[in-house]
C-alpha cells in the first residue's frame, strides 16, 4: 500500500468514514482515538499525513498538534485539523499557548470544519500527498 | 420744576402788565394776548395748562374763549375776570366749565387763592387719570393672565400624550383630545354629537360613572383606576390602555367626570417583540452551545452516506441483487438511499445555516479581491443555473483592486442570492422570457465594493418583500430552510454593510451588497 494517513478523532464514525475517504484515495489509514495514543502510533508508524480532531479526552488536538510542530522530526509532516471548533478558535488557543509557552508555532497546513464534504477531505489529502 | 405755564387775555394793557407781573413773582411762566383771537393762538401753541381770561372783550369775549379752550383740551383750567357784579357772565361761565371766576378788581389774594384751586383740581385730576389708567392696566394684565392660563391648559390638554375625555352631568362629552382621537379612532366632533361617557369609558366604569353623575351627593368610590384594561375602538378594535378617571364635584354636587387613557398598544407590541427576542436569544446560546456535538452528528451522517455510497459503486450487484430477483425491492431500497441521501443534506444545510445565524462573531477580515469571490460562486451555481435555462453573466470591475472584506463569509452570501436568484426563474410561470441572472462587482465613490445579483425571474410582491429577511420565511415550501437570507444578511452587517432588495412581481430582483471601506482592518 502507499502512503499513510494518521486519523486521530475520539469519534470512531469519524474515523471509519475518514478512513474509508482516505482508502478510496488511494492511501492507507491508521487511526488513534486520542492525543497520547496518537503520539505513539505517529513515532511507530511515521505517517505522511495527519488528520486531526481538536476536542477530544486526555490529550486535546490544540495541545498534540504542539508536539508534532515542535519536534524537528515531526514538524515536516503535514497536519489537516479536522473539527467542529472554528478556525478562529484553535488560532486563538494556540495564540494564547505561544505567549504563555514563547514558542511560536505555524498554522495548521489545512484547516476544515465538520461537516466536511468527502471531496474536500479528499482534495485535501491529495494535495499534500501527491 | 419747571414753571407752570399760564396764559393771561384782557384787552387793558395795564391790567396785564400788573396782573403778569404779580404772577411771575408767584413763580408762574406768563403769557399774554391783548384780544380772544390772539389769545386762542397763544393757547394753541404753547398748551398752558391755566388760562385767565377777561369776560368783556372786543371781538372774541371770554365765554368764546372759554369754549374754544375747552374744545381744544377740556382739562386745562379756566379761571374768567368778571366785572364787578356781573354775576350773569359769571354762571355762565362756570356752566361751561370754567374751574373759577373772579371780579374787578382782581387783588393778589383773590387770584392766589383761585390760582391754588386750579392748581388742586388738575392735581385731582393727574390722580385720577394715574388711577385710572392703573386700574385699565390692571384689567388688562389679569385678562392676559387668565387668557395665558387659558391656553396654557387647552394646550397641556390638547398635546398630552394620555387621551384625555371630560364630560358634563349628561355625559355628554366636552373634551376629548387629540391623544383621545389617536386612540379611539374617533374625531372630536363625532364624540361631541353622538358618543356618552359610557361609550367611551371602560366597561363597567362607563356605567358607574353614568350613576354617580344622576345623583345629587358625592360618592365614596368616585376614582378609577385600572392598570390593565381596553376600549373599543372606532372600527370595533380592542385597544389596550390604561384608565385613571374621577368624578368632578362642585360642593359636593356631581357635575362631570374625566378620564385618563394611556396608549398601551406600543408597550404590549415592545413586549410581544421582545419576549420573541429573547426566545430567539435562547435558542441562540443553546444552539450555540451544541454546535460542537450537532457538527460531529452531521459529519458522522454525511460519512456514513459517503460509506454506503462507496459501496454501493463497488459492488452495485450485490447491494440491489437481492431485490432485482425478487421483483423491484432492489429499486425500493435505491428510492429510500436517495431519501435518507437528501434528507441528510437538508438536515444539514438547515442546522449550518442555524447555526451561523446563532453566533455573534466579528468578521475574519482578509485583503481580498472581490472578483474572485464572484468566479468562485459562479463556477459552483453554472450547472444548477445550465440545467435551468438561466444565463450567468458575470460583469466584473476589473480596476476594484483587494479590499478588506472576509471571503468566506462573503462567499456564501453570494452563493446564496445567485442561489435565490437561480430559483425566481425557476420558479418564473412566464416560460417565454429568457432567463438570466447576471453578478455584477462595482466599486462606490467612497473606495466601498457593491455586488448586484440580478434577475428577471418571478420577482416579489410587496408582502414577500416585507418578510424575506425575518425566521423561518420560506416561499419554497420545504426546499428552503427559511435562514438563507437572514444568514447573508447578518453576516453583511457583521461587515458594517447594506443588503438592499428591489423587486417587481413578474419582472425581476436585484440584490445589492454593499460593502464600505475597511480601513482599519480587524486585527487577527
Amino acid at each position: 500500500m502507499g502512503k499513510k494517513v494518521l486519523i486521530v478523532d475520539d469519534d470512531t464514525d469519524i474515523i471509519t468514514f475518514a478512513s474509508s475517504v482516505i482508502e478510496n484515495s488511494g492511501y492507507t489509514p491508521i487511526s488513534a482515538l486520542n492525543g497520547e495514543e496518537a503520539m505513539n502510533k505517529i513515532r511507530e508508524e511515521k505517517p505522511d499525513a495527519i488528520i486531526l480532531d481538536v476536542l477530544m479526552p486526555k490529550e486535546s488536538g490544540i495541545k498534540m498538534y504542539r508536539k508534532v510542530k515542535t519536534d524537528p522530526e515531526l514538524s515536516d509532516i503535514p497536519v489537516i485539523i479536522l473539527s467542529g471548533i472554528a478556525q478562529r478558535t484553535f488560532t486563538r488557543s494556540q495564540k494564547a499557548l505561544t505567549e504563555f509557552e514563547g514558542q511560536d508555532i505555524p498554522e495548521p497546513d489545512a484547516y476544515l470544519e465538520k461537516p466536511v464534504e468527502p471531496e474536500e477531505l479528499e482534495k485535501t489529502l491529495k494535495k499534500f500527498l501527491s | 420744576m419747571s414753571k407752570l405755564k399760564l396764559l393771561l387775555i384782557d384787552d387793558e394793557e395795564g391790567i396785564r402788565k400788573v396782573l403778569s407781573l404779580s404772577l411771575k413773582r408767584d413763580g408762574y411762566q406768563v403769557l399774554t394776548a391783548e384780544d380772544g383771537g390772539k389769545g386762542i393762538e397763544l393757547f394753541r401753541k404753547n398748551l398752558p395748562i391755566i388760562v385767565l381770561t377777561d369776560i368783556k372783550m372786543p371781538g372774541m369775549d371770554g365765554i368764546e374763549v372759554l369754549k374754544r379752550v375747552k374744545e381744544i383740551d377740556p382739562d386745562t383750567q379756566v379761571i374768567v375776570i368778571t366785572g364787578h357784579g356781573d354775576m350773569e357772565s359769571a354762571i355762565k361761565s362756570l356752566q361751561l366749565g370754567a374751574s373759577d371766576f373772579i371780579t374787578k378788581p382782581v387783588g393778589d389774594q383773590v387770584l392766589a387763592v383761585a390760582l391754588n384751586r386750579a392748581k388742586e383740581r388738575l392735581e385731582t385730576k393727574r390722580l385720577l387719570r394715574e388711577y385710572t389708567n392703573n386700574l385699565e392696566n390692571m384689567v388688562k394684565d389679569a385678562t392676559e393672565e387668565v387668557k395665558r392660563r387659558y391656553e396654557f391648559e387647552s394646550k397641556l390638554i390638547q398635546q398630552s400624550i394620555d387621551g384625555i375625555i371630560a364630560t358634563d352631568k349628561e355625559g355628554n362629552v366636552l373634551i376629548f383630545n387629540a391623544a383621545a382621537e389617536r386612540i379611539f379612532g374617533y374625531t372630536e366632533d363625532e364624540v361631541k354629537t353622538r358618543k356618552k361617557v359610557h361609550h367611551l369609558f371602560p366597561e363597567g366604569i362607563g356605567q358607574k360613572t353614568t350613576g354617580i353623575l344622576s345623583g345629587e351627593s358625592r360618592s365614596a368610590d368616585d376614582i378609577f383606576v385600572l392598570e390593565d384594561t381596553s376600549v373599543e375602538g372606532k372600527n370595533g378594535e380592542v385597544i389596550p390602555i390604561r384608565f385613571s378617571g374621577a368624578i368632578l364635584y362642585e360642593t359636593d354636587k356631581p357635575i362631570g367626570s374625566v378620564g385618563f387613557f394611556q396608549d398601551l398598544r406600543e408597550i404590549k407590541r415592545l413586549q410581544k417583540e421582545l419576549i420573541q427576542s429573547e426566545r430567539l436569544a435562547a435558542v441562540g446560546q443553546t444552539v450555540a452551545g451544541l454546535a460542537h456535538g450537532i457538527k460531529n452528528i452531521l459529519n458522522g451522517l454525511k460519512g456514513g452516506v459517503y460509506i454506503v455510497n462507496t459501496a454501493m459503486k463497488k459492488s452495485p450487484d450485490s447491494f440491489a441483487g437481492a431485490g432485482v430477483k425478487e421483483g423491484g425491492n432492489g429499486s425500493k431500497l435505491r428510492t429510500g438511499w436517495d431519501m435518507v441521501e437528501r434528507n441528510i443534506n437538508r438536515v444539514s444545510g438547515l442546522v449550518l445555516d442555524l447555526l451561523s445565524y446563532s453566533k455573534e462573531r466579528e468578521p475574519e477580515y482578509e485583503k481580498y479581491d472581490p472578483n474572485i469571490i464572484v468566479d468562485e460562486v459562479c463556477n459552483l451555481m453554472e450547472s444548477k443555473a445550465k440545467e435551468n435555462d438561466v444565463k450567468l453573466i458575470r460583469d466584473l470591475d476589473k480596476e476594484i483592486g483587494e479590499v478588506y472584506l472576509e471571503p468566506k463569509g462573503i462567499h456564501s452570501c453570494l452563493l446564496n442570492l445567485v442561489s435565490n436568484a437561480i430559483d425566481a426563474c425557476i420558479f418564473d410561470p412566464d416560460t417565454e422570457k429568457d432567463w438570466q441572472v447576471k453578478v455584477r462587482t462595482h466599486s462606490d465613490r467612497k473606495g466601498g465594493v457593491i455586488y448586484d445579483v440580478v434577475d428577471n425571474g418571478c420577482g416579489m410582491d410587496q408582502e414577500v418583500k416585507d418578510r424575506i429577511f425575518t425566521e423561518f420565511f420560506s416561499t419554497k415550501g420545504n426546499r428552503g430552510t427559511g435562514l438563507g437570507l437572514l444568514v447573508s444578511q447578518k453576516i453583511i452587517h457583521e461587515h458594517k454593510g447594506i443588503l438592499d432588495v428591489e423587486s417587481e412581481l413578474g419582472r425581476g430582483t436585484r440584490f445589492s451588497i454593499r460593502l464600505a471601506k475597511q480601513e482599519f482592518p480587524e486585527k487577527k
